[in-house]
Parts: C-alpha cells; sequence; structure tokens
C-alpha cells in the first residue's frame, strides 16, 4: 500500500468528521433551531402548568377516550422529566455555541464596519435623503462629519474612485448588550444546578412552642421555638404570625430573633421562613418502671384519623415499648360532617390510642381512651399524661448557593434587555460625489423593513438639512407588500 | 371608607360608560363608511339609466377624534376609580383579581393613548378599547365581596414587592394587547390593502414596540416573583402553575423576537406568533381560576 493510498482514507475520514462537527455547529448556531428549541420548551411548560391545573379533568370529562392519556399527563413529573432537562441542556449549548459563533462578527461591525457602500444600495433602500450643495465634494463630506458627529454618530470615511463613501452609527456596543442577556439565561439554570446540588431546603419543620428539634443537614444546629404569637382580624382571618426562635449549637445558644411571613430570619447562608402553624398537644410518656420515654410536645394534623378525619392528629411510633402512639385532639369543625366524628371530644380534652408495634409488642389489640387535659391514663403499660395544648410553627429552611448567581443573572438579563431594545444600532452609509452645481450627497439607512429605523433616520436628514442650511430631498421606496401599492414617491422635507 | 369605596365603584362604571362609547366610535372610524352613490346615465335609445354604486370609504377624521377624547375621559374615570381605592386601602389596588382588572383596565387605555400619540394610528383603538370594555365587563360580572377592600393575608404582607411584581404584569399584559392589536391589524391590511389602514411595516413596527416594552416587564415580573418568593418561602423557583404560566407566556414573546430575524419570519408569520401570545397572556391572566398552587389566594 502506497503513501498515497494511506493518505486518501484518513482524508476522507477528516473530511466526514468535521462535517459531522460542522453540521452540529451550524444546528447550534441556527436561530431556526433555536426558535424550535424555545417553542418545544414552552410546550412542555404548558403541559406542566396545565398538570397543575383542573383542565386535563375537564379534557377527560369531555371526551372520555382520553381519560387514560390525560391520567398519564397527571402522572407525569414534566418538570423532572428526561425530554425537559435535555431540552433545557440543548438550550443552554445553543446559546453558548451561538455566543461563540457570533462574538467575532458582532464585534467586527462595531470596531471594523465596511465603510463602503454602493449606489445601488443607496438608490434602492426604502429611505434614503439626497443633500445638494455648491462645494467641492470633500467640503460637503466634511460638514456632513461634523452634523453627524454632532448627533453622536460615530463617523468614517473612505475615498473610492473620486467619491467620498461615508459610514455613521450610533450606540453600536449595544450590539453586545445580546450576550449579558444571553448568559445570564445559562446562570440561571447554573444557579438551579448549584441550589439543588450543595443546598438543601426543608419544606415543613414542624416545631412546638418550648421545644427544641435539630435541624440537620449537616448544619450541627438544634432550633428552640420559644415563642409562638399570632393576630387575627374580626372577621377570623390571620394578620400575622410570629415564632420567636433561638438557635443553638452543642446545646448552647448562638442567635435568637424573631420571623413572620414575608420576614424571615437569616443565619449564615441558611434562612428560617415562618410558614405556618397548628395545635400541638404536650404529653408524657413513662413505662411501667417509671422510665420516661417521651416528654415533649407533639404537632397535631399532619396525621388523619379514621376516628375522626376532620380532627387534628399525630402519630408517633414508640420503639422501646413496642407501640404505636395515636393523639387526636377535639374536632376543629364540628358541623361538618359529624357522622364521622366517632370520639366526640369536647373541648379540653384528647384521645390516646396505642396499637402493637412489631411482633414483640406486650399488646395485642388497639386500646384507646379519652384525657382531660392535666389528667394521665394507663393504657397497657404505659402512663399517659395529657399535660397541656400548645401551638406549633411550621417553618421552611433553605441554604442555597445559587442565590448570588441568580441575582446577577437577573441584573445582566434586565441590563442586556434595556440596552438592546432602547439603544439600538443605528447605521447610515453614504456617498459624497461631484455633480455639475457642486457636490451631492445621498444617505441611507440600514433599516430592512424597519420603520422606527427609517423614522429616525427621516429624523436625522432633517436635522442635518438645518444644521448644513439645505433641505434634503426624501426618497421613499415602498416594498411591494405596502398596502397603498405605491412605487418610489419623493417628498420634500419640512 | 366604605364612600371612598363606593365612589370608587361609581367611577368606574363612568369609565365602563366612557370606554364602550370610546370603542364604538373606534370600530366605526376603522371600519369606515359605505357611501352610496346614485348615477344617471342617458342610453342612445333615449331612455336613461340610474345606477348605483357602494363604496367603502374612511370614517370622518371627528369619528376617530371623538373616540380619542371618549377614551381619556374614560382614562380619567378610571384613574379617579383606582385613586380612591388606594385612599380608602392605604395601598395600590391589586390584591384580587377586582383590584388587578380594574388596574389592567386603567393601563391598557393609558398604554393605548400613548402608543395612539406616538404613531399617529387610531384604527388600533378598534381593537384595544374593546378587550378593554372585555374587561369591563369581566370585572362587573365579578362577585360584589370582592370590591372591599380587605387587609392583605401574611403571604401578600410585602408592598413593596407586591406593587412594583403585580403593576409591572398589569404594565406587561396592557403592553401585550397593543401588540395584538397591531398584530391582528398587520394580518387585515397585508392581506386586503385597505387604504386608510396604517401600512404594514408600521404595524409590524408598533406591534414590535410593544413587546419590547412588554417583554423586559414579563421579565421582571417573573424576577421580582423570584425574589418574593424567596423572600417569603425560601426558594425562587417552585414550578408553581401561575410562575409556570407567566413563563410560558414569556418563552412565546421569546419566540416571536427571534421569528423577527428569520428570513421569511417577519411580517405576517410573527404577526400570528403575537396572536398566539396574546392567548398565552389570556391564560396566565385567568388561569387562578383553574390552578391550585401558591398563588391561589387572594380569593380570586
Amino acid at each position: 500500500m502506497t503513501h498515497a493510498s494511506v493518505q486518501q482514507p484518513l482524508a476522507k475520514s477528516r473530511a466526514l468528521s468535521e462535517m459531522v462537527v460542522d453540521r452540529i455547529w451550524r444546528f447550534f448556531c441556527s436561530v431556526r433551531a433555536a426558535v424550535a428549541e424555545i417553542a418545544i420548551l414552552a410546550v412542555l411548560v404548558l403541559a406542566g402548568t396545565l398538570r397543575g391545573s383542573s383542565v386535563p379533568q375537564a379534557i377527560a370529562d369531555l371526551f372520555p377516550v382520553t381519560a387514560p392519556v390525560v391520567d398519564r399527563w397527571y402522572a407525569w413529573d414534566v418538570f423532572r422529566s428526561l425530554p425537559f432537562a435535555g431540552i433545557l441542556t440543548i438550550l443552554a449549548v445553543a446559546i453558548a455555541v451561538c455566543t461563540i459563533n457570533r462574538a467575532p462578527g458582532i464585534w467586527q461591525a462595531i470596531a471594523h464596519p465596511s465603510v463602503t457602500t454602493t449606489h445601488g444600495f443607496l438608490r434602492n433602500a426604502e429611505t434614503s435623503a439626497v443633500f445638494a450643495a455648491p462645494m467641492p465634494a470633500d467640503a460637503f463630506a466634511s460638514q456632513l462629519e461634523t452634523a453627524l458627529r454632532s448627533r453622536s454618530y460615530r463617523v468614517l470615511s473612505e475615498e473610492r474612485n473620486g467619491e467620498i463613501h461615508l459610514y455613521a452609527d450610533r450606540w453600536r456596543f449595544s450590539r453586545l448588550a445580546t450576550f449579558p442577556f444571553h448568559l445570564a439565561l445559562i446562570m440561571i439554570l447554573a444557579g438551579g444546578i448549584v441550589g439543588a446540588t450543595w443546598g438543601f431546603r426543608e419544606n415543613e419543620f414542624y416545631i412546638p412552642e418550648g421545644s427544641v428539634r435539630e435541624l440537620g443537614y449537616g448544619t450541627g444546629l438544634d432550633v428552640r421555638l420559644d415563642d409562638f404569637s399570632e393576630v387575627y382580624r374580626e372577621d377570623g382571618t390571620a394578620l400575622t404570625y410570629r415564632s420567636d426562635v433561638t438557635l443553638m449549637r452543642d446545646g448552647e445558644p448562638i442567635q435568637s430573633g424573631s420571623m413572620t411571613v414575608n420576614n424571615p430570619l437569616t443565619f449564615g447562608d441558611i434562612v428560617f421562613y415562618q410558614s405556618g402553624f397548628g395545635q400541638a398537644v404536650a404529653l408524657k410518656v413513662e413505662d411501667s418502671a417509671g422510665q420516661v420515654l417521651f416528654d415533649d410536645a407533639l404537632p397535631l394534623g399532619p396525621f388523619q384519623s379514621k376516628l375522626n378525619p376532620d380532627a387534628p392528629a399525630a402519630r408517633m411510633n414508640l420503639l422501646p415499648a413496642g407501640v404505636a402512639l395515636s393523639v387526636i385532639a377535639p374536632d376543629e369543625n364540628p358541623a361538618n360532617a359529624p357522622e364521622l366524628d366517632t370520639l366526640q371530644l369536647r373541648s379540653g380534652e384528647m384521645f390516646f390510642m396505642i396499637r402493637p408495634l412489631g411482633a414483640d409488642s406486650p399488646i395485642t389489640q388497639p386500646i384507646g381512651a379519652t384525657v382531660r387535659q392535666g389528667d394521665s391514663i394507663e393504657l397497657g403499660d404505659l402512663t399517659l399524661t395529657f399535660v397541656r395544648e400548645r401551638r406549633f410553627s411550621v417553618l421552611q429552611i433553605a441554604s442555597n448557593p445559587g442565590i448570588p448567581l441568580f441575582f446577577a443573572a437577573a441584573v445582566l438579563l434586565v441590563g442586556g434587555l434595556a440596552v438592546t431594545f432602547y439603544f439600538p444600532h443605528r447605521r447610515v452609509r453614504g456617498i459624497v460625489s461631484t455633480s455639475a452645481d457642486g457636490s451631492l450627497a445621498r444617505l441611507a439607512p440600514i433599516a430592512r423593513r424597519d420603520w422606527s429605523a427609517k423614522r429616525v433616520f427621516e429624523q436625522l436628514a432633517v436635522e442635518i438639512g438645518r444644521q448644513l442650511g439645505t433641505d434634503p430631498e426624501l426618497h421613499v421606496n415602498e416594498p411591494a407588500s405596502s398596502s397603498t401599492g405605491l412605487g418610489q414617491s419623493v417628498r420634500p422635507s419640512f | 371608607m366604605e364612600a371612598l369605596v363606593r365612589l370608587s365603584f361609581y367611577c368606574f362604571a363612568a369609565a365602563t360608560i366612557a370606554f364602550v362609547a370610546s370603542a364604538a366610535c373606534y370600530l366605526a372610524y376603522a371600519v369606515g363608511r359605505v357611501r352610496l352613490r346614485q348615477r344617471t346615465l342617458a342610453t342612445s335609445a333615449g331612455t336613461t339609466l340610474v345606477a348605483h354604486e357602494a363604496s367603502l370609504e374612511p370614517a370622518a377624521l371627528g369619528v376617530g377624534r371623538f373616540a380619542t377624547l371618549l377614551a381619556w375621559f374614560g382614562v380619567a374615570f378610571q384613574a379617579a376609580s383606582i385613586l380612591l381605592r388606594t385612599v380608602a386601602g392605604g395601598r395600590l389596588p391589586l390584591s384580587n383579581m377586582y383590584e388587578f382588572s380594574t388596574t389592567f383596565v386603567l393601563l391598557a387605555g393609558v398604554v393605548y393613548l400613548l402608543f395612539e400619540r406616538w404613531y399617529g394610528v387610531r384604527q388600533l383603538g378598534a381593537i384595544v378599547l374593546p378587550l378593554v370594555v372585555a374587561m369591563c365587563g369581566y370585572v362587573w360580572l365579578l362577585p360584589a365581596d370582592l370590591r372591599e377592600v380587605n387587609d392583605l393575608i401574611p403571604a401578600l404582607q410585602n408592598r413593596p414587592l407586591m406593587t412594583v411584581h403585580v403593576s409591572l404584569a398589569i404594565l406587561a399584559y396592557a403592553t401585550f394587547a397593543v401588540a395584538f392589536a397591531a398584530a391582528v391589524l398587520f394580518l387585515i391590511a397585508n392581506r386586503w390593502h385597505v387604504s386608510w389602514l396604517p401600512s404594514p411595516d408600521l404595524l409590524d413596527d408598533l406591534g414590535y414596540r410593544a413587546v419590547t416594552i412588554g417583554f423586559p416587564a414579563m421579565s421582571l415580573v417573573l424576577i421580582l416573583g423570584s425574589v418574593w418568593a424567596y423572600r417569603a418561602w425560601g426558594t425562587y423557583w417552585q414550578w408553581d402553575p401561575k410562575e409556570t404560566a407567566a413563563l410560558f407566556t414569556w418563552l412565546i414573546y421569546g419566540v416571536y423576537l427571534h421569528t423577527r430575524s428569520l428570513r421569511g419570519w417577519r411580517g405576517s408569520r410573527s404577526a400570528v406568533v403575537l396572536l398566539v401570545a396574546f392567548g398565552a397572556v389570556v391564560f396566565t391572566y385567568f388561569g387562578n381560576y383553574v390552578f391550585g398552587g401558591l398563588h391561589a389566594y387572594g380569593g380570586v
């Protein structure tokens, strides 16, 4: 085999790999593909949104044949699904690739724009302005440049074939604003990943008044609820509720503070939020030897008992005693389904029930009884004392190291949008040439189908004419799709 | 306070009447008038032939001016209504659908009139004002107890954030309504070449300009909503249905902005995207009726 024949397959495979990379690169740079990706993401977001509504069920009720599809829809956790993560990943890659691809061209347009143009471009532009002056072309071009600069335009000029080509632009750096905006989108995604990976969130941290609970998550912190208070309006709705807590480490208090809804408590990068509250019961459980198995408060509400589904209830496993303890409070709304209330508890009473737990449980059947506040009762081998009613506070506790990324992204996103939309890059091209009466200058904006840009140019032309003491002749080439159907028209400025 | 609330409602009623009249005038102005002509022709046989012809012509300019005047009256009355309710409640009226919708009526009127002034396009009112009237009708159908001024529930007790977040949402929706109207008119003007409608390029630009106000406003709505969620609930994004519906709307307008740089998409196709996007706005606006989640407070 010759060296040349070995080279050919290598060359072919290199060409193939380059072609593949080139195709992939083009795909990620394609605006058309980006539109499709955003649209797919929007559809998935819509699917996830509707999943949290009654709309799919309404569809199933109207069209029973769709019921299996609707069931799968409700069961599909869209926002944690592979397609959703996939489209976000594709979009993030597309943003990065597109940015890398566009950056050189945008910088070229900013730093080294092409100055020369053609008479054909100026003649066929949708709007153009013609200025005449009884002076040589270079003097007239100089005056035009001064007038443009007075309107904050950067002006570049180049002489070619005895004519002076002009390029003027304003707010050229605004073209860069697209990059912080798109970067912000990636930063938001990154912030979410950082938060999910290195942060934590406890959604329902129940803590009764006077109790201490361990926070966990490797923080080494304990939380003690010193006091809970709420204020109600005349109509019975809650106005505000507040938790006074002390944070402790190794049994020693390190920080105390209060929190209400919308006013969280911060400790380092951990934030404590007031979420809700409810009723709790302080009780004491002792075994037959007098050993205390439980002496604390138990939040009522997270558990629902069949003895009265409406009543706040709690359940706790007492492993040393081999029993599960259920505690049920009086019904909060006796008028609602009273037939379900098998206990008929009065204010100041609690119902305790123990059930067998495990094969070694000392009891074989559930044993229950009603107890008044302050009283004790024996159930099996256990003595249970209903000490008093209390409240508990429900906190949300979170640590999110991705938050700084999010806030930085927010600033970049809004800033990028504002600059892109409100300081658009305006560009004007022109040629100044010698005429029989002196010189003629024709200017036109780079503004295809951009009504605002054309209007800005017309105002600029009028202003330049005022400065130069000459009225411009404005030419309008209406596109074929215009409603008037007119062709080129000339109108004087005013 | 009750007197102020009642007076506020009377001002809203007056605004409704003004907006209804204005919408009628804008429609008449946009549609034009039918002019009937009769011509008598003499035939070679010595008889006469009477011919009738009808032509569609633009309406008198005075109709359009009257429409604008009525719209300004509506805005003035509605502003008074909002002001009175603000004084009564000690805060901007933004906490339930009644307050949100009445504030939307005001902002939609203001935003439309500003665009009318900047662009000199009155025909847009034929679409925006009926939308405003429809929203007034919706407000009239709301339960009367929503008109009472109540204290904020604990979850809403962050006045700076609530004011800015909700106000920006209303501003975004109002500008998107103008963009929707521009898109509808664009499709009509582009299809039928009605001589007294603005040029398609102008309408395309107007729709785009409206979105350049609404899209950043919507972005801020999402950002400030996230900031508030972080402050109140400990996380800046919970995939709550109202959050994701707003994100869906934002994405559709993102699609629109990208289509404007696509060859062959600028014009009719991007106008259609604007129509779809406004559908997303309506979905997000009224989503409270079908969503559960964290935004389902305020009693609708």
